[in-house]
């Protein structure tokens, strides 16, 4: 009986490993193979403060758990612009050299490690047998289930997956990115300091190899066994591999030495015919087991469709989620033509507050900025203005500048000289997250929606003060955070029939149409409710029709009142939209008035408007 | 730790030099992989040691002369490298999009596993195998000695980069895998199959790590698991150098490691040494993170 309970212990242990790598692998995207590492910490902390100082578990827990946050805060400084393959490497270094602080630490025990960690007491009672130690793994393990569950599946949770998505379209709808990374990496180390302080109870020593990269992998195998951004999933996934061991060796009648053997090359096998078979995991992302199971019942009853649930409850053909994840944007007839009907009754523009000021202020202006990446001018001494409730278009040939424009001025790219005042606030020098803050928000030419996130979430991710985007908002104002949440929910919903697509809220946005996917662009800008709106090519990609819908609604936006800037290579929609028109030619401005004024330039016309 | 005196330094530069060369070797091949399939190829650990492994084998068995097991064993690692990469990557890209990067890297994981406890399991009985039929020689020259093998290390690890930096840079071989590894998509349109690419590169990455192994179990033994910490090192010198870096500078990158490694033996105790070496790279991830961008696209295998 103590033997079961011993593996229930480990697999609570391991739970509380996997649930937390999941938080920052599965929802916000950022690998970790140094969670064992992390462990360690608290692991040692324990250990170490009960051998020499007679701490007890739970004060011993909370040093361990404080000081693996603080490692991993400090793995996750460097984490900030780092893609997958480079945080695999910066965690690969970071579990060598603390195992090799570890080992190679006289006071720590070296290679045998510290032993005679038992015997601890919890509110006066010791822990000697894993039955005495299974209600408090199990309570910490619910904790720490409440806690992932609460941090992922809340606002702020969808920012870290956001994040996980695409960090400069979150930036850009003023999430602090570098916080979330910070927070996420901390909050998760913690926990797994925690998992770590208990691994070392349970084995009653601490010693480097309960910390080996080889279990740092080995909770990474079960957080995408399970599947990534699924709790439940992350359970699974930590009871399979902690079972495969007393599987084996009930199930195989080997000596010892082999079965220790042939048990690792089961486990082996085992995780690469899950990653050939359900690349996805056990239980992908938005799947629970009910629904699994529910699934696997209608399988056996209809063999032939299968189809996977998308968020939202919406059933799409599997093929089709698929190969719309792989490659976002891929087009679909049917699906246009749906869309367009669709379109033809979208709803009104959301009554929103735009700014106090008139028609024809300037709210933004641009003085002798400039910016150089080596030789190259990419913007050269810029002076511009765009004035409220009006549309201004940037025009000029491929290489102009036009898009660097809009980097410079929402901070994604520094400038080398000039100011950029928006309501007479400077704002030069101020990061994307902080312009967006001021009210000033760009879309991209390459669209950047959300592709896993639903429509839905890709809007109420733009909408601004949400307080359950923020830990402390989390926890300290529950009720704050489910009110927001409904608020956010109907407003993003009210954006998404303004620009025809709520129809499609629940889709997961990278199985839209390109056109779909601009609207949907088009309406997370909107949910911001910034005062100046920057286009980067709202209209090129796109079918004539909907280029007609996507115009008529920057009409109807005009006529609220928001300051708008587009870029537009359509010389006929500009000339439809825009108030006022500047010319670009090589990162200069080198010619502004009304459209007409600029086609009916001789040299402009040669230069660039040909024969329009 | 060694006192701070010419002698020690000229002899920890020799073993720097050897030890160097072990890693430019080992990166140069693990970086061609990575930085042309954007596999994460962490079973590298496993046709490295059954290279070592069916060399001494064959060996033993047969009484093949050491050169000819070194090519055998090295020519056994390539076909495990093909092998994994048709059988196992290349189904796992097509099928997995945009987890393709994780899914490989859990995938290979389980390979590396099972690939060292298989061979522990087929060699149970003399887990530790020696390479035959090499006779080592040492040879003082001044304060310092030098051995054969470390002689022959050194010659053959330069060799075969310098070899596939002239592959890459001058045939037409080299031009199609810089071509896929630039752009496989658009390789693909002007006729280079990206998957005929890869397969060749596993090849190639294989057979240098396969050469690799031998030469480091001449040296010592081979073990069930030797190839983790060569492929740690080979991670290192590969991120170091910067992926897709030409063979040469990716080489001297595993040289100077090798000399910073020695030589930091003249300051502190050896067993910090690895600390150096892991220190540097998180320092350098930690603080050169540009550029990233790129190299994300490069690594989302969705298009093989």
């Amino acid at each position: 009986m103590e033997l079961q309970i011993s593996y229930v212990n480990s697999i609570l242990i391991f739970s509380i490993f996997a649930l937390s790598l999941n938080l920052l692998l599965g929802y916000a995207g950022q690998v970790s193979v140094a969670h064992a590492a992390f462990g360690a910490v608290g692991g040692y902390s324990v250990a170490f403060l009960f051998l020499q100082h007679g701490v007890d578990l739970l004060p011993g827990l909370v040093v361990g758990v404080v000081l693996s946050a603080l490692v991993g805060v400090v793995v996750g400084l460097p984490a900030l612009r780092l893609s997958t393959e480079f945080l695999i490497l910066l965690t690969l270094a970071a579990q060598t050299i603390i195992l090799t602080l570890v080992t190679t630490s006289s006071n720590l025990g070296g290679t045998y490690g510290l032993q005679g960690v038992s015997g601890l007491s919890v509110f006066g009672r010791k822990l000697l047998k894993p039955s005495d130690l299974l209600p408090v793994f199990l309570v910490l393990a619910v904790v720490v289930y409440l806690l992932v569950r609460r941090l992922g599946e809340s606002p702020y949770g969808r920012v870290l997956r956001g994040i996980r998505e695409d960090e400069v379209a979150c930036r850009s709808l003023g999430k602090n990115v570098f916080t979330y990374k910070l927070t996420v990496f901390g909050v998760t180390a913690a926990m797994a300091g925690l998992a770590g302080g208990l691994f070392v109870v349970q084995n009653g020593l601490a010693s480097p190899s309960l910390f080996s990269f080889d279990q740092s992998t080995a909770i990474v195998a079960m957080v995408i066994l399970g599947g990534t951004g699924n709790l439940v999933g992350s359970i699974l996934g930590a009871t399979v591999l902690v079972l495969l061991t007393p599987f084996f060796d009930s199930a195989l009648n080997f000596t010892p030495e082999r079965a220790a053997l042939w048990r690792l090359i089961a486990y082996g096998v085992v995780l690469v015919i899950v990653m050939l078979v359900r690349p996805q995991g056990l239980l992908p992302e938005g799947t629970t087991l009910l629904r699994l199971g529910r699934r696997l019942l209608a399988r056996r009853a209809t063999p032939a469709p299968g189809s996977v649930p998308a968020m939202g409850g919406v059933r799409l053909p599997q093929q089709q989620v698929r190969s719309a994840l792989v490659e976002p944007g891929g087009l679909d007839l049917d699906r246009d033509a749906h869309a367009l009907t669709e379109l033809a009754h979208h709803g009104d523009l959301p009554d929103t507050v735009v700014s106090t000021g008139h028609r024809g202020d300037v709210v933004l202006s641009v003085s002798g900025l400039s910016k150089r990446f080596g030789g190259v001018v990419a913007a050269e001494d810029l002076n511009m203005e765009l004035r409220q409730g009006t549309i201004t278009a940037l025009v000029g040939p491929n290489g102009a500048g036009k898009t660097t424009v809009f980097n410079l001025l929402t901070g994604a790219i520094r400038p080398d000289a000039g100011r950029v005042t928006l309501n007479g606030q400077d704002i030069s020098g101020l990061r994307p997250d902080q312009v967006a803050d001021k009210g000033m928000v760009r879309s991209f030419q390459d669209v950047r929606v959300f592709p896993r996130l639903s429509a839905l979430d890709n809007v109420i991710l733009a909408i601004q003060g949400q307080p359950g985007e923020h830990v402390g908002g989390l926890f300290l104002r529950p009720g704050a955070t489910s009110r927001a949440e409904r608020d956010a929910h109907d407003k993003a919903l009210e954006w998404l029939s303004f620009v025809g697509m709520d129809s499609m809220a629940g889709l997961p946005a990278g199985a839209l149409a390109f056109g779909q996917q601009k609207l949907v662009a088009l309406a997370r800008v909107l949910a911001t409710e910034a005062d100046v709106v920057l286009l980067d090519e709202p209209a090129s990609g796109i079918d004539q029709q909907w280029v007609e819908v996507m115009l008529g609604l920057i009409e109807q936006l005009r006529e609220k009142g928001r300051t708008i800037c587009i870029v537009e290579h359509n010389l006929h929609d500009v000339g439809r939209l825009a108030d006022h028109t500047y010319f670009m030619e090589l990162g200069r401005i080198t010619a502004q008035g009304s459209f007409e004024e600029l086609t009916g330039e001789k040299r402009l016309a040669e230069a660039y408007f040909g024969t329009a | 730790m060694s006192s701070v005196t010419l002698d020690n330094f000229l002899q920890l530069t020799v073993a720097g030099v050897v030890a160097g060369s072990a890693y430019a070797l080992m990166g140069v091949a693990f970086g061609l992989i990575l930085s042309v399939t954007g596999r994460f190829h962490f079973a590298f650990t496993f046709t490295y040691t059954i290279s070592a492994y069916l060399a001494s084998q064959v060996g033993e068995s047969y009484g093949l002369p050491f050169w000819l097991s070194l090519i055998v064993g090295a020519v056994a690692g390539a076909v495990f490298g093909v092998a994994i990469e048709r059988f196992v990557y290349r189904p796992l890209a097509a099928k997995s999009g945009v987890y393709a990067l994780l899914v490989i890297f859990v995938a290979s994981l389980g390979l590396a596993i099972m690939g060292r406890n298989l061979i522990a399991l087929a060699w149970i009985d003399s887990a530790s195998k020696q390479i035959t039929g090499f006779t080592n020689a040492g040879y003082n020259i001044g304060p310092v000695t030098l051995t054969k093998l470390g002689i022959i290390h050194v010659v053959v690890a330069w060799v075969l980069v310098l070899l596939l930096g002239a592959v890459l840079t001058y045939t037409g071989l080299g031009r199609v895998v810089r071509a896929v590894r630039v752009n496989p998509d658009m390789a693909l349109v002007v006729g280079v199959d990206p998957k005929t690419v890869y397969l060749a590169v596993f090849a190639i990455g294989s057979f240098m790590g396969g050469v690799e192994a031998v030469l480091s179990a001449t040296q010592t033994a081979a073990q069930p698991d030797m190839g983790f910490t060569p492929l740690f090192y080979a991670f290192v010198v590969a991120f170091l150098a910067g992926l897709g870096s030409h063979p040469v500078r990716v080489g001297l990158v595993g040289l100077s490691i090798g000399l910073v490694e020695n030589w930091s033996a003249l300051f502190m105790s050896s067993r910090w040494t690895s600390l150096v070496v892991f220190g540097i790279l998180f320092v350098y991830v930690a603080l050169r993170p540009v550029q990233m961008v790129s190299l994300r696209r490069r690594l989302r295998p969705a298009q093989a």
